[in-house]
């Protein structure tokens, strides 16, 4: 680059004086900041704009508590959430036992029992202890609301009546009492004299409330059995609902992300030509679907709907069995049964958005396959001749009485209300199932088994309490799984839109969980599962929210594309300008300089 | 994934109470079913065949909960949406009024307009019907597997006041013209009857013929039946319906002789056992124009079965079979043998109405609706159609424009006889609500009452094209957009069957008796918009940009240029290379006319011009040469 001095003023170096200066290595004169300052200015007025920029590009995306989100499923994975119990235990015609004693043992087994690694849902036990001697005097601990007057249980009134009624009878004098905070579980132990009628047996009962009692001769002897199977009453029955460990888990609870529940039963014909059978199903809904419906109402908003279908075939074959002079179907077999191409169940149209729908399905065979029989894997017939599928629903394979076509022209038959109360006993045992209770009325366990005394409504009390903790908990659980995904979902989305919505939805939820939360720990059975619900609700709301289903298309290379036809030329512009002038003003000054000394030295 | 119940119920000693209270049986009145099909030869060889299938649930509270064989779907969506009446059909192919009719129940109910037609009466308060239309197109567009959630905009839909044929002031109507219509919505059309096509009249429907017709058209109409008891819900009724034409597969004899056919020949499949849940399940035979006995053999045509009975109706007679002996062994396959040429024609509507649009361009043109007399209109004329001494023919005409079509209203002129009409004679009442745009569609609904002897009537109407977003476009927009079409109905006119018989216990024919109002459907229009260049945005932001920044970098490069510098600079340079740039700085100056700046030795810089174009003399040379020699080597090979 040949540069020449900018302005060669002839009067500011003085003529003559000095010899003329080569314009290539040397000038007289200060060069100018005039087209620097423009070029400079211009470039830092771009470079102040890009934020602007930057800002107007920038996608909305309202800001969500991502640590609080983090806290909470931390906290729920590192503390389950534990309610409030309180069991009260009375023993009755135990002469020399010491309350405080016996509630330190009693204790000790329910630590026992526990275990190390409480599941989410249990209890936070406080145990009391009432000893009743033979001859009507009490000692012992009461729970706090309770007044438990002395000698109001006899003993005689145990295994005379039947169990019902003593049932009643406790509960008449344990319905003054509320556990405090929490619900309150009582086991009545009461030791007989021996030789009476029952003998050596010991007999344990668990009832409809949440009463239990433990009746035999000569307890007092022994005694670990009696603590031990008190403990075991609280902690497996009351506490855990009598669930084993490989039952269905919370995780799988069968009710909507709305808190509702739709059971659709259908009648399936599987081939009409052969016999049309079609059911009264109002009235059984109303008689006694209704009752089990309103006591799981803190639950699950219930549903019923039923349909008959007609030519429904299964989708695999049965064999004959000449032994069971009947057609087999292998358990093998089960995952063949369903057949979803004929079968059309039908989403219900009346479930709206993210209800749960459970089928129960009264599968009536063929002609060509009846009697039609499951078989389990120990080669035995099922009894209740049905299955359940988890988080689906059930099926029942129904037969007619009468497996041969009488005439030409199918026969119109109604099933008889026996029958259709079987069936509906069925449903309701797999319907128990599908909450993860046993349809069995007897507990079997270490020390021996319990009965169960059932409740017309499907559901005891004590187990809608274990039915309403497992859901809080489930409910929070998902809440926080549900929270945790969408935070790592709008993270790893830099170019999501996130609307304001999402974020107040996430917020509420939060905020329901924390009060869940709270009132777990208070207690409040009802208001934690409500809020628990609300809380899983909002973040699933969050989560489908229609606008995160649309990722926005101003990507960067849309963004990109729209501003480099611009931005591109004139910044090479600028640059440019700004470096060109920059070099060359530091050459000028170079020359200018060495003027100077050249000018001193002369 | 299935875990099987090893267990015992639970012995609920309770429900034995409950027990005593269900009693055997129930006195009530139950859900009915039943299924038929109209079978009819039409004039122009093809075959007509209706099937028809009617579904009834007695007043109830537990509708939309328990079923037995009315679908739950169905009624759930009704208790949903709270549909009073509601109709639906998907239709290919357009019914030719001519040939096959259009004085008749049959035509007037189920010649429907191409593509989807959707109505809809709620019983809700008058704030809440759209919100329910909308909600009921998506249930029904997920029930049915067509896109029948694209009637929830406000722009494809409209309300109709009395034109419609139907005065109610709760109802929606819209319609999607452009619905392809395929099996997929056969089939959840089909999942809606107890028996499906597994089983009865409905196993005729093979897929293949029945969609190789040349009209194919199901429809779904629902209706509520008020119980008039207090405190009892609504009966519903829905009736689903299947026409298709068909041309019999035979081989031209060469003697005028209509084709004989039979329902294996038609639909490749035979009856083989009556839907066992249907109550009742015929089959019938229409047969126009007959000149002799309505004997089942005869010298004209002979059957293949014995009908169970014979209904003589004005100007035609109903052969009715009934399927229930047909078995496996014993398959029904009705067949229709012609021995002797045979002519008729079917009974015209009072008017054919068509329809096609006037003018050219991209900007502007006019929809025209041509009523033509028809030959039938002898005949009426003689009825009592007198208006005050005259004979007249009323005609509503009901037409929805969408929005980007934007009429005036103002041009509208009607034609009778190719005169044009003024006066207020003809046009009896109008009512017009115009479109928004983006907002809601345009409707006019006509009255016009015309003079029986009338040729032809017309009228025309101009409109402007609109401009779309460019995000309005649909997928393929060069294809032009569809005006839905008019409904031409004839308040005056009712077509029926007229037996003198008791039928009841025929739903089909029952329904045939009733007097239905005449009406016809007219052409889809198709609309050429202008269409952009969906590109465009990029090449005016590419474009624009480029000229911002070219202006941007010279003002840049103006601002730090230092003019004096730069002259003395070429002036520097000019003193020491001479040559050609000399030659040419004197070139430009002789062009200005300017003295050129001499330079300071002129012989020297001759010899170095001279220099220099030996130089480029020999470059050039050189250039040549490796030119020529690659083209020797390249084409050598």
């Amino acid at each position: 680059m040949e540069e020449t001095s900018d302005h060669p003023n002839p009067t500011t170096s003085t003529p003559g004086t000095t010899p003329e200066p080569d314009p290539k290595t040397t000038r007289s004169s200060k060069p100018g900041l005039k087209r620097l300052l423009i070029t400079t200015t211009v470039l830092f007025s771009f470079l102040s704009g890009l934020p602007f920029l930057w800002k107007s590009v920038e996608i909305y995306r309202s800001q969500l508590p991502f640590h609080d989100i983090d806290s909470l499923s931390d906290q729920i994975k590192s503390t389950p959430l534990r309610f409030p119990c309180t069991f009260h235990a009375v023993f009755i015609g135990f002469g020399s036992n010491d309350p405080d004693q016996l509630r330190s043992e009693i204790q000790d087994g329910v630590n026992q029992l526990t275990g190390e690694n409480s599941q989410c849902g249990s209890c936070n036990v406080s145990i009391s202890v009432t000893v009743q001697s033979p001859d009507e005097l009490c000692s012992g601990t009461f729970p706090s609301t309770c007044s438990y007057r002395c000698g109001v249980i006899k003993k005689d009134s145990f295994g005379r009546g039947l169990d019902d009624e003593v049932d009643e009878s406790l509960d008449d004098v344990f319905g003054g009492c509320s556990g405090g905070i929490g619900k309150m579980y009582s086991v009545v132990v009461v030791n007989r004299e021996k030789g009476s009628d029952g003998g050596d047996e010991v007999r344990a009962v668990v009832g409809k409330r949440r009463h239990a009692w433990i009746v035999g001769s000569g307890l007092e002897e022994r005694f670990g059995d009696v603590v031990g199977r008190v403990s075991e009453v609280f902690v497996k029955v009351f506490m855990n609902g009598g669930r084993e460990d490989d039952s269905i888990q919370g995780e799988f609870m069968p009710v909507g992300s709305d808190g509702r529940l739709v059971l659709s039963f259908s009648l399936l014909n599987s081939n009409p030509r052969d016999w049309i059978y079609d059911w009264d199903f109002q009235r059984i809904d109303e008689a006694l679907l209704a009752p089990v419906t309103k006591a799981l109402a803190p639950i699950a908003d219930i549903s019923v709907e039923s349909q008959v279908l007609y030519h429904t075939p299964k989708s695999s074959f049965s064999s004959w069995d000449e032994k069971l002079q009947s057609y087999i179907f292998r358990t093998s077999d089960l995952p063949f049964f369903v057949n979803s191409n004929e079968w059309h169940l039908d989403t219900s149209a009346g479930a709206s958005g993210r209800s749960k729908i459970l089928q129960f399905v009264v599968y009536i065979p063929s002609g060509k396959e009846c009697p039609l029989h499951l078989q389990l894997p120990n080669g035995e017939i099922s009894k209740t001749n049905g299955f359940i599928s988890p988080m689906w629903g059930g099926v029942i394979v129904w037969n007619p009485r009468n497996c041969d076509k009488d005439s030409e022209s199918p026969s119109r038959n109604t099933i008889s209300p026996q029958d259709l109360e079987k069936i509906v006993e069925v449903f309701l045992g797999q319907f128990r199932q599908l909450f993860g209770f046993k349809s069995e009325a007897t507990y079997t366990s270490g020390f021996g088994s319990y009965k169960i005394l059932p409740s017309e409504r499907g559901f005891t009390e004590w187990e809608l309490d274990v039915l309403s903790r497992k859901h809080t908990c489930f409910n929070l659980h998902s809440c926080a799984t549900t929270l945790g995904s969408l935070s790592r979902l709008v993270q790893s989305l830099p170019r999501m839109i996130i609307k304001d919505e999402i974020g107040e939805q996430v917020k509420y939820s939060l905020k329901a969980a924390k009060l869940a939360q709270s009132n777990a720990s208070l207690g409040g059975y009802s208001s934690s599962a409500s809020s628990s619900r609300e809380a899983r609700s909002l973040a699933e709301n969050a989560f489908f929210h229609p606008s995160i289903m649309s990722v926005s298309y101003f990507s960067y290379e849309h963004c990109f594309a729209v501003y480099s036809p611009f931005f591109l030329p004139v910044a090479g512009h600028v640059v440019l300008a700004a470096l060109r002038e920059w070099k060359r003003y530091k050459q000028e000054k170079a020359k200018y300089l060495t003027w100077l000394t050249r000018k001193k030295t002369a | 994934m299935a875990r099987t119940v090893l267990t015992w119920w639970i012995p609920l000693l309770i429900l034995q109470s409950f027990l005593l209270a269900i009693a055997f049986g129930s006195n009530e009145v139950e859900e009915e079913f039943s299924e038929s099909l109209l079978l009819k030869p039409l004039p122009d060889r093809k075959v007509l065949a209706h099937f028809h299938f009617e579904n009834r649930a007695p007043p109830s509270n537990s509708h939309g909960r328990h079923h037995h064989l009315f679908p739950k779907a169905i009624s759930q969506l009704v208790q949903k949406f709270r549909v009073k009446e509601m109709e639906l059909s998907f239709t290919q192919g357009r019914w030719n009024h001519e040939h096959w009719g259009g004085f008749d129940s049959l035509s007037s109910m189920n010649a429907k307009p191409v593509g989807v037609e959707l109505w809809a009466v709620f019983d809700v308060p008058h704030s809440q019907v759209d919100t329910s239309w909308k909600n009921l197109t998506h249930a029904l567009s997920g029930l049915f597997c067509a896109s029948i959630n694209f009637l929830e905009s406000s722009t494809s839909y409209a309300a109709p006041t009395w034109g419609f044929g139907r005065s109610a002031d709760k109802l929606r109507y819209g319609s999607l013209p452009r619905e392809a219509v395929c099996t997929e919505n056969l089939t959840p059309w089909l999942k809606l009857l107890p028996c499906r096509d597994k089983d009865g009249i409905s196993a005729l429907m093979n897929r293949p013929s029945v969609y190789r017709g040349f009209y194919h058209s199901q429809r779904l109409h629902l209706s509520m039946v008020d119980s008039g008891e207090e405190g009892l819900g609504s009966g519903m009724l829905l009736e689903q319906s299947l026409t298709v034409v068909l041309q019999p597969d035979t081989v031209y004899d060469g003697k005028d002789l209509q084709p004989s056919w039979s329902l294996s020949s038609l639909f490749g499949r035979k009856v083989v056992g009556k839907c066992v849940l249907a109550k009742s399940s015929n089959v019938y035979l229409q047969m126009e124009g007959l000149a002799h006995q309505a004997l089942w053999k005869n010298e004209e045509f002979e059957l293949s079965t014995q009908p169970d009975r014979i209904l003589r109706e004005n100007s035609s007679f109903l052969y009715i079979f009934n399927i229930d002996k047909s078995s496996d062994s014993e398959p029904f396959d009705l067949g229709l043998t012609w021995k002797l040429p045979s002519k008729w024609s079917c009974q015209q509507a009072p008017l054919h109405a068509s329809r096609f649009l006037m003018g050219s361009g991209n900007e502007r043109g006019a929809i025209a609706i041509l009523l033509k007399a028809t030959e039938s209109q002898d005949k009426l004329s003689g009825r009592d159609l007198t208006n005050g001494g005259r004979c007249t023919i009323r005609a509503n005409v009901f037409q929805i424009f969408p929005w980007y079509v934007k009429v005036y209203y103002h041009t509208l002129q009607i034609f009778v006889d190719q005169q044009q009409n003024t006066s207020g004679e003809v046009l009896k009442k109008i009512n017009v609500s115009p479109s928004t745009d983006k907002m809601s569609s345009g409707m006019m609904e006509m009255m016009l009452e015309l003079p029986c002897e009338v040729k032809s009537a017309a009228i025309s109407i101009e409109y402007d094209k609109g401009f779309l977003h460019i995000d309005e476009y649909p997928p393929d927009a060069n294809q032009g957009f569809d005006i839905p079409s008019a409904l031409i109905s004839f308040p005056d006119h009712h077509a029926s069957l007229d037996f003198k018989e008791e039928l009841s216990t025929l739903p089909l024919l029952s329904k045939f008796k009733d007097k239905s109002l005449v009406r016809s459907y007219t052409e889809v229009l198709l609309v050429p918009l202008t269409t952009p260049d969906f590109s465009m945005p990029y090449n005016v932001i590419t474009i624009t940009c480029t000229v911002f920044a070219l202006y941007f970098g010279s003002l840049l490069n103006a601002l730090r240029r230092r003019i004096g510098e730069e002259e003395r600079f070429l002036k520097s340079k000019g003193k020491k290379t001479g040559g050609l740039k000399q030659l040419l700085s004197r070139f430009t100056a002789k062009i200005r006319g300017r003295p050129a700046e001499s330079p300071s030795s002129e012989s020297t810089a001759a010899a170095q011009s001279s220099v220099l174009s030996s130089k480029l003399l020999f470059k050039i040379i050189l250039v040549a040469g490796v030119a020529a020699t690659w083209q020797y080597f390249s084409t050598d090979k």
